[in-house]
């Protein structure tokens, strides 16, 4: 391969996970936008729905990369699973705001995120003590086809990856804009207090927003799967910091935002570990993640002022 | 007194009179109450000193105990940047890893440079040894003492945090978490990405063990031991001489509301970086501890996980509690390394026992971060001021002292006034001089053009309808908002875009219109912190508390106690509860008290008597007007006409962010325009028709 062909292959391999990473950034930008609160937990529900879309897809009788699904079974197959993991990571998240984050509502300061740090935890034990510290192989029925590209190869799972997340995103889109719920949200966002007043059960829409957030880091965990072929109780550190520095990177809040900074921070580890290596992608990251709160916290398209008190 | 007798049989269980009975026959009973605490510590550092005796010896437990003492040094250290300063530091593990890294390089032969005369002086100090290769040239091998490292590390971490702390430090609770945690990241793995200097992932070895006496402390752990004892008696010294000083309430200002604390005088950027330098600084030392007991140093033991289990620490013990953290750091170490281990095995045991193959496998070991998990959302749940909290509840009034009467004139107020200081500025220029003075908030302009002059000894009123931008005009003069042009002269300084502390520590202190008091403080500690800027203590003089430091501590208890009582016996009989069990007025006072703490020339009072009955508002006017009358200048903003009325000498008005009138409060009252602003046109013209 050509240097070109490199790159492009690279730019090809940062949008599949710049599209992962949109879809989990999503979720800490929905909450942080409407609560101001980082949830630390949202990095183990997207760990926990990828051992759920594994054991969807295993209900089948799928296990490694051998079996190839073509046609309806493939179709429904992967429909199962996506409606399996979006629901149950989506219940998740339900659960965490009922019983860990509800109690604390209205309480100033950082009890609230110190508490999605322990429910992180927990998650990431239980997974971790049931499962075990080995990683697991991720079922892939997807049939092998890939088309060449100027040199470098399009794999039908990255285009699958791309629609799957901009059918989620539009939707999500369509959601908070067009629907009364969505309006509800973005009201609450504003402004709970007022919103309230004028009628919207806010506690609904928080529901919703932990909801839909857990259930797009669910669709992410079953991207990271197919994409990298396997699963681990450790899955959800990485790339939870690097989606919560893409939705800081868009501007914490926006949902446009969000999904511009993944895209932005899965070519940045793409192409900067071709660039400079793969042992510095995560300084270089996490350079980012410190670079722009304190000089751009608004990030690129924000509207939250990190410095207020 | 008789409420509490017929109240106390209720309480009376068992449980309780079990434990009146052991507390009245306990020999504390009989030491005085100041004298107990010190007896507790002493007991608890001689069991401590005795503890490897009566544990026999047992090397595996004392190395046990050895580690605990490390974590409960950087419990200690980080409670002073979460506890103390309310700074949530998730990346702390970066600090303990610059100091273990600190002497893991500067006392092993991982990093051996070529040898040339540079080094000979550093040869002749003992802190590097020329190492002689049979082929090439010699090398250098650092042999720098532990003794010499520990203080060198706390300072090189110190440094750190600062260099850390500098930019980073403005972001509000949980983006300076992230921030940290980003940085508690980047530390290891450019440790695990410089191999030559600290041997990568693969971790320093051959590290020297300390020296004492010419002695090597070699592998036993009970030296290590006692040095861990020595660091954290030390630690908790600092840590209790901050928390009960200047430094310490500043810190806890800031806490509880930063701009309040700005506003009263502490340089919140100061303050921020020293206690992020002092938490760096304990895990710098902790660090070149834990690696000299350890001979090792990976990257491994300084990740994000480490720094949770720190927190989990102060959290579970109590953030901002002194013996708390210890306590919850020793608590989860023994509960790590022994407790568990022994539970595991008697559950084997069992299983054996009784033939159930499952107990036979389980680890609980391994479960410990579960833990840490249920320990953290328990805590923050049910008991967010952990197992020792770090303010003590005080016993609430009793009917009697509630309903008492209220007494306000023990002595005439001349005489009491004159306990608060000189608050008098004696010139003759305008004390407060602004000029075109306007402030905008992205498209809305709530200040334009505004000029006033203050008098000195005059009491300014400043009125309008609500948004008129009065509170504007307070932030913009007290630097809390900057504003976009315009000058403010402040008894002849310039004091536009001054940050508010420095304006406070010219002779100029507010209140606000809803209330920034520091709601966990008690309410001497909220009148103390008022008196911040006049006082002079660093973290030096808190640490040696001084003759001198001791004096002033003293001068200003009682000159808080001073100003307290001129609200009577409003506010002294409370001076131990904290703030946010006042009563709403008592809160407008408290405020005021702790302005007028800060010695002012210049008092600005926004909305002092919001929310006030008749009678208090009365007696709050009457209050304004000694202070006046004793020299203090006064500006008010105020809506009850009245109480301008009685106390200004003159009036401004503001309307949509521009004044619309100045003079005598009985000419402004009669001004068209003023009418117009306050009640609308119609009433403008049907008052016009009347005269």
């Amino acid at each position: 391969m050509g240097w070109e062909a490199v790159y492009l292959q690279q730019v090809i391999n940062g949008l599949s996970l710049g599209a992962m990473y949109a879809l989990l950034a999503l979720g800490f930008t929905l909450v942080y936008g409407i609560l101001e609160l980082i949830n630390f937990a949202h990095f183990n529900v997207f760990m926990v729905g990828s051992f759920v879309g594994m054991a969807a897809l295993e209900l089948f009788g799928l296990s490694g990369q051998t079996q190839i699904l073509t046609g309806f079974p493939l179709v429904g197959v992967m429909t199962f699973a996506f409606i399996a993991t979006l629901s149950v990571a989506g219940a998740l998240g339900v659960i965490i705001e009922r019983f860990a984050l509800r109690p604390l509502r209205g309480i100033p300061g950082t009890v609230g995120m110190i508490t999605t740090i322990g429910v992180s935890y927990i998650l990431f034990n239980i997974v971790l003590l049931t499962v075990g510290a080995g990683s697991w192989n991720f079922p892939n029925p997807l049939p092998r086809i890939s088309w060449p590209i100027g040199g470098a190869t399009l794999e039908l799972r990255s285009l699958l990856i791309w629609i799957i997340a901009l059918v989620l995103m539009t939707g999500l889109h369509l959601f908070v804009n067009k629907t009364r719920l969505g309006k509800a949200m973005r009201a609450t966002a504003q402004d709970a207090e007022a919103a309230r007043m004028m009628g919207v059960d806010v506690d609904r829409v928080i529901v919703t927003a932990f909801f839909l957030g857990s259930a797009l880091a669910g669709a992410a965990a079953l991207i990271f799967g197919l994409y990298y072929n396997y699963t681990s109780f450790i899955i959800g550190y990485t790339a939870g910091l690097r989606a919560f520095t893409a939705a800081v990177l868009g501007g914490i809040g926006s949902v446009t935002g969000a999904m511009v900074g993944g895209l932005i921070i899965g070519l940045i580890e793409a192409l900067g570990g071709q660039l400079i290596a793969v042992r510095w992608t995560d300084v270089i990251i996490f350079s980012i993640l410190v670079l722009v709160l304190v000089f751009a916290p608004t990030g690129l398209l924000g509207r939250a002022n990190p410095t207020k008190s | 007194m008789a409420e509490r007798d017929t109240a106390a049989p209720r309480q009376g269980t068992i449980g309780a009179e079990v434990f009146a009975f052991l507390r009245r026959a306990s020999p504390l009973a009989r030491v005085a109450p100041h004298v107990r605490p010190r007896i507790g510590i002493t007991l608890v550092f001689a069991f401590a000193l005795l503890f490897p005796l009566i544990i026999d010896r047992n090397d595996a437990d004392i190395d046990s105990a050895a580690n605990a003492l490390a974590f409960a040094a950087l419990a200690l250290g980080l409670n002073i940047v979460v506890g103390f300063a309310g700074l949530l530091d998730l990346g702390y593990a970066a600090f303990f890893a610059i100091g273990a890294y600190a002497y893991g390089v500067f006392a092993s032969a991982q990093f051996m440079p070529a040898w040339s005369g540079f080094w000979e002086p550093f040869a002749w100090l003992q802190l590097v040894e020329r190492f002689h290769q049979d082929s090439g040239g010699d090398l250098v091998h650092f042999t720098v003492s532990f003794w010499l490292m520990l203080p060198l590390s706390a300072g090189l971490a110190a440094f750190f945090g600062v260099l850390f702390g500098a930019p980073t430090l403005r972001l509000k609770g949980d983006y300076l978490a992230i921030v940290t945690l980003g940085f508690g990241e980047i530390v290891p793995i450019i440790a695990r990405n410089w191999p030559s200097v600290t041997n990568g992932a693969m971790g320093l070895n051959g590290v020297a063990a300390p020296r004492f006496l010419g002695q090597s402390f070699g592998i036993s752990a009970t030296p290590y031991y006692f040095v861990g004892m020595g660091l954290i008696a030390l630690l908790i010294f600092t840590s209790t001489r901050l928390k009960l000083s200047r430094i310490g309430r500043a810190w806890m200002a800031i806490r509880e509301d930063e701009i309040a604390a700005a506003a009263m005088g502490v340089n919140r950027v100061k303050f921020k970086l020293l206690a992020f330098a002092i938490g760096a600084a304990f895990a710098g030392a902790t660090g070149t501890f834990y690696v000299a007991k350890l001979q090792t140093a990976t990257p491994e033991m300084f990740m994000f996980p480490v720094s949770v289990m720190i927190l989990v620490m102060v959290v579970f013990g109590g953030i901002g509690s002194v013996w708390g953290v210890v306590l919850g750091a020793i608590i989860l170490q023994i509960l790590q390394s022994w407790f568990l281990e022994d539970l595991s095995q008697w559950l084997h045991a069992l299983g054996r026992l009784i033939g159930v193959e499952w107990l036979q496998r389980i680890e609980l070991a391994s479960s410990i971060e579960l833990i840490f998990g249920i320990i953290l959302v328990t805590m923050m749940l049910y008991r967010r001021q952990g197992l020792i909290p770090a303010t003590r509840r005080v016993q609430a009034l009793s009917l009697a002292e509630q309903t008492a009467t209220v007494e306000l004139a023990a002595a005439p107020p001349a005489q009491r006034l004159r306990a608060i200081g000189d608050i008098t500025f004696r010139g003759d220029e305008p004390l407060l001089d602004i000029k075109g003075l306007t402030v905008r908030f992205g498209g809305l302009v709530a200040l334009r053009e505004v000029g006033l002059t203050v008098p000195p000894r005059s009491v300014v009123a400043v009125i309008g309808p609500n948004g008129s931008g009065k509170s504007t005009l307070f932030n913009a003069v007290t630097g809390l908002v900057a504003p976009e042009s315009g000058n403010v002269r402040f008894a002849g300084y310039p004091i536009e875009r001054q940050p508010p502390h420095v304006v406070l520590g010219r002779g100029m202190a507010r209140t606000f219109q809803n209330i920034r008091l520091f709601p966990n403080l008690t309410v001497l500690e909220n009148v103390m912190i008022g008196m911040h800027a006049r006082l002079h203590t660093g973290a030096v003089g808190a640490l040696l508390r001084l003759p001198a430091t001791q004096r002033e501590e003293a001068a200003a208890r009682a000159h808080c106690l001073d100003i307290l009582a001129l609200f009577g016996n409003r506010l002294i009989p409370r001076v131990d509860h904290v703030v946010s069990s006042l009563s709403y007025a008592n809160r407008r006072r408290l405020e005021i008290a702790r302005a007028l703490a800060s010695n002012p020339k210049l008092l600005l009072l926004d909305e002092p008597t919001a929310g006030m009955n008749p009678a208090e508002t009365l007696e709050l006017a009457g209050q304004i007007k000694n202070l006046n009358q004793h020299g203090l200048t006064i500006v008010l903003i105020e809506h009850k006409l009245d109480v301008v009325v009685s106390l200004a000498d003159n009036v401004i008005v503001l309307d949509h962010g521009e004044k619309i009138a100045e003079g005598p409060p009985d000419v402004v009252r009669r001004d068209e325009e003023v009418i117009r602003a306050y009640l609308g046109r119609s009433a403008a013209i049907g008052s016009a028709a009347v005269a």
